[in-house]
C-alpha cells in the first residue's frame, strides 16, 4: 500500500510536484501516466526518499521508505535502468543488492534466471544493452520479492519478447496480491496492463480512477451515423437533445449515446440509416484530453505562427 | 493486513547488523571494479618498484647511503603513492555518482548515516592496510636489493609504519568526504591535491603568513608524519591538524549526502 499525501517538490521557480495525493492499492497494477515533465520519476524518487519533499509525505506499508532497516524486503523500486556502474558485472550488482538486505546469494541466481539474464549475468553492465539493463533492474527490484513494487517507464528499450515478458511480470506480481504502481507515457501500453490510473500533468493529479471508469467517465463515447437523409436525422436528434455535429454531407456524430438508441430513434421517425457504428474513446484519446494544457514540453506545430516567422 | 505484520515482523534489524551487511556490500562494491585493482596497482609499482630501485642505488653506490634504514625509501616514496590510493577514496565515492549508482545505492540502504560511514570505513579500512603492506614490502625490497648497504630496524619500521598508517587513514577521510561532498571527481581529486600536496608546498614560498596557512593545511601533517622535516610543524600539530581536517570534511560530507537529494 503506497499513500501519498500533499507531495510537493519545489526546484527554485519551478513546482516540479504540486500537493500531490493518493493512495495505491494492493491486488491491482496503477498506471501513473503523465506527459514528459509532468513530475512522474519525481514523485517516484520521493515515495523512495531520494528526493527530498518540499512538502507533504509518501508512505510504504505505513512507513516512510527510508525507515525501513530491509528496505528491498518492502519495496522493489526500478527507476532510470543507466544508473548502475557499468564497470561492474550484472550479477555482482545483484549481490551488492542482496548483501544490503541480507538476502542469501542463491537467491541472486534465482532472479538472473528469471529475467532471463543467465547468459549474460558474468559480463560488465557497459556491454549491455537498454533492454538488459531494465531486465537487471527489474531483477534487482524482485530480489527480496517486496509486497510494493515501483516501476518507472519499465518497457524502454525492450524488444518485443521483453515488453511481453513485462505484462505478465506485471500482472502476475498484481495477482499474488503486491501493490504495482507502473509509470509510463505510452498510453497505449497502460491500456493494456493497467488497472487503475493516476494521470497527472504540471505535477497535479489530474484523474485517480479505473481504467474502465477512464475511459467511459470521459462522455467521449460517439456514434457515427450514414444517412441518405443527414438534415433530418440532424434536427431530429437535436430535438433529442442530443449534440450532433456534421462530419460531412451524409454523416453525423452524436456524443455520448449508443449505436442502439441512435438506430431505434431514427427507426421510429422512419430515417433510413446505412452505417451505424459506436466509436469508443482510446485511452490516448482520454489521456490527451486530460493532460490537454498541462504538457510541459510541446512540440511546435507547423502552423505555429513564431516557428514560422522564425525561419 | 496479515502480510503488513509479516512484512513489521521482517524489518526488526538491528543497527549494528544493518552496518554489518552495509560494511559487506561496500566490499563487494569495491573490489569488484576494475579501477579499484588499477589503482593499488600503480601504488604497489611506485613504492614496491621503485624500494627495489633505491635498494639497487644504495648498493652501486655504498658509501652514501651505508647503514641507512631501508625505511629512508619509505619516506620518499609514500608520499607519492598515496595518491594513487586516495584517487582510489575519492572514486569509490564520486562514480557513484558520476555513473548515477547512488540511486540504487540509496533505496537498498535508505539510512544514509550507515551509508556514509560504512563507505568511509571499507574504503578507510582497505586504504590503511594497502598502504602498510607496501610500505612494509617497499623497505624489504630496497633492504633486499641493496646487498647488505641498508639495515632493517625493526624499532624504526614501526615507527614509521604507524605514521603511515595514520596517514592514509585520515587522509582517506578526508579524500572520500571531499567526494562526498563535492561529488564529482574532477572536483574532488584536484581539491584533494591542492590540500595534501600543492598548496602545503606553495604556500611556503610566500613569506610568513602564507606559511602559517600552509601549517594549518592536511597535507602539512602528511608531509611532516610521513617524510620529516617540515618547519613549524610537529608530531602532536601534524595529528591535531589532519584530524580536524577529517572531521570537518567528514561532517560537511554527511550534512550535505543528508540533505540534499540523492543524485542532484
Amino acid at each position: 500500500m503506497i499513500e501519498v499525501r500533499g507531495l510537493t517538490k519545489r526546484y527554485g521557480h519551478v513546482l516540479a510536484v504540486d500537493e500531490l495525493s493518493f493512495d495505491v492499492g494492493p491486488g491491482k497494477v496503477t498506471g501513473f501516466l503523465g506527459p514528459n515533465g509532468a513530475g512522474k520519476s519525481t514523485t517516484m524518487r520521493m515515495m523512495l526518499g531520494l528526493d527530498r519533499p518540499t512538502s507533504g509525505k509518501a508512505l510504504i506499508n505505513g512507513r516512510p521508505f527510508a525507515s525501513f532497516a530491509e528496505p528491498l524486503r518492502q519495496v522493489g523500486a526500478l527507476l532510470d535502468p543507466s544508473f548502475m556502474n557499468p564497470g561492474r558485472t550484472g550479477r555482482n550488482h545483484l549481490r551488492v543488492a542482496a548483501k544490503t538486505n541480507g538476502i542469501p546469494p542463491r537467491r541472486v541466481e534465482q532472479v538472473i534466471e528469471k529475467a532471463g539474464l543467465a547468459g549474460a549475468a558474468g559480463r560488465t553492465i557497459k556491454s549491455y544493452s537498454l533492454g538488459m539493463r531494465q531486465r537487471l533492474g527489474i531483477a534487482a527490484a524482485l530480489l527480496a520479492e517486496p509486497r510494493v513494487l515501483l516501476f518507472d517507464e519499465p518497457i524502454n528499450g525492450l524488444d518485443l519478447d521483453g515488453v511481453r515478458w513485462i505484462r505478465k511480470l506485471l500482472r502476475q506480481l498484481a495477482e499474488q496480491g503486491r501493490t504495482v504502481l507502473v509509470s509510463s507515457h505510452l498510453m497505449s501500453e497502460v491500456q493494456q496492463t493497467a488497472d487503475h490510473l493516476l494521470v497527472i500533468g504540471r505535477g497535479r493529479l489530474i484523474a485517480d480512477a479505473s481504467t474502465q471508469e477512464i475511459l467511459d467517465g470521459l462522455g467521449n463515447r460517439h456514434v457515427r451515423i450514414r444517412s441518405p437523409q443527414p438534415d433530418a436525422l440532424f434536427s431530429l436528434l437535436r430535438e433529442h437533445g442530443l449534440t450532433v455535429t456534421r462530419i460531412d454531407a451524409h454523416e453525423l456524430q452524436v456524443e455520448n449515446s449508443t449505436a442502439e438508441n441512435i438506430a431505434d430513434l431514427a427507426h421510429s421517425f422512419g430515417i433510413s440509416l446505412h452505417h451505424v457504428s459506436e466509436v469508443r474513446q482510446s485511452l490516448e484519446d482520454a489521456y490527451l484530453e486530460l493532460t490537454n494544457g498541462t504538457v510541459e514540453h510541446q512540440s511546435r506545430q507547423a502552423s505555429d505562427p513564431s516557428a514560422e516567422g522564425a525561419r | 493486513m496479515t502480510a503488513q505484520t509479516v512484512s513489521d515482523m521482517g524489518d526488526t534489524v538491528s543497527i549494528g547488523r544493518i552496518l554489518y551487511r552495509t560494511v559487506a556490500a561496500e566490499q563487494t562494491r569495491l573490489w569488484s571494479v576494475k579501477a579499484t585493482w588499477w589503482f593499488v596497482a600503480v601504488a604497489a609499482t611506485l613504492m614496491v618498484g621503485l624500494g627495489a630501485v633505491v635498494g639497487f642505488e644504495a648498493a652501486a653506490c655504498p658509501p652514501d647511503l651505508a647503514g641507512e634504514p631501508a625505511w629512508t625509501a619509505v619516506r620518499f616514496l609514500a608520499l607519492p603513492a598515496q595518491f594513487a590510493l586516495l584517487a582510489l577514496a575519492v572514486t569509490a565515492v564520486t562514480s557513484d555518482y558520476a555513473t548515477g549508482g547512488i540511486v540504487p545505492t540509496l533505496q537498498w540502504t535508505p539510512r544514509r548515516t550507515i551509508l556514509l560511514t560504512a563507505r568511509t570505513m571499507v574504503i578507510a579500512v582497505i586504504v590503511t592496510s594497502v598502504g602498510v603492506i607496501l610500505a612494509a614490502a617497499c623497505a624489504l625490497a630496497a633492504f633486499a636489493t641493496a646487498r647488505s648497504a641498508l639495515t632493517l630496524p625493526l624499532g624504526d619500521g614501526l615507527d614509521r609504519l604507524a605514521s603511515i598508517a595514520f596517514v592514509f587513514a585520515a587522509g582517506t577521510v578526508i579524500a572520500a568526504s571531499v567526494g562526498f561532498l563535492l561529488r564529482s571527481t574532477a572536483g574532488a581529486l584536484v581539491t584533494v591535491f591542492l590540500l595534501m600536496l600543492v598548496l602545503p608546498v606553495l604556500l611556503r614560498l610566500f613569506g610568513e603568513w602564507a606559511s602559517a596557512l600552509a601549517e594549518l593545511l592536511p597535507g602539512s601533517g602528511a608531509i611532516f608524519l610521513i617524510g620529516g622535516q617540515v618547519p613549524g610543524m610537529t608530531t602532536t600539530s601534524s595529528l591535531i591538524v589532519m584530524l580536524a581536517w577529517a572531521l570537518t570534511l567528514g561532517l560537511l560530507g554527511w550534512l550535505r549526502l543528508l540533505r540534499t537529494d540523492a543524485h542532484r
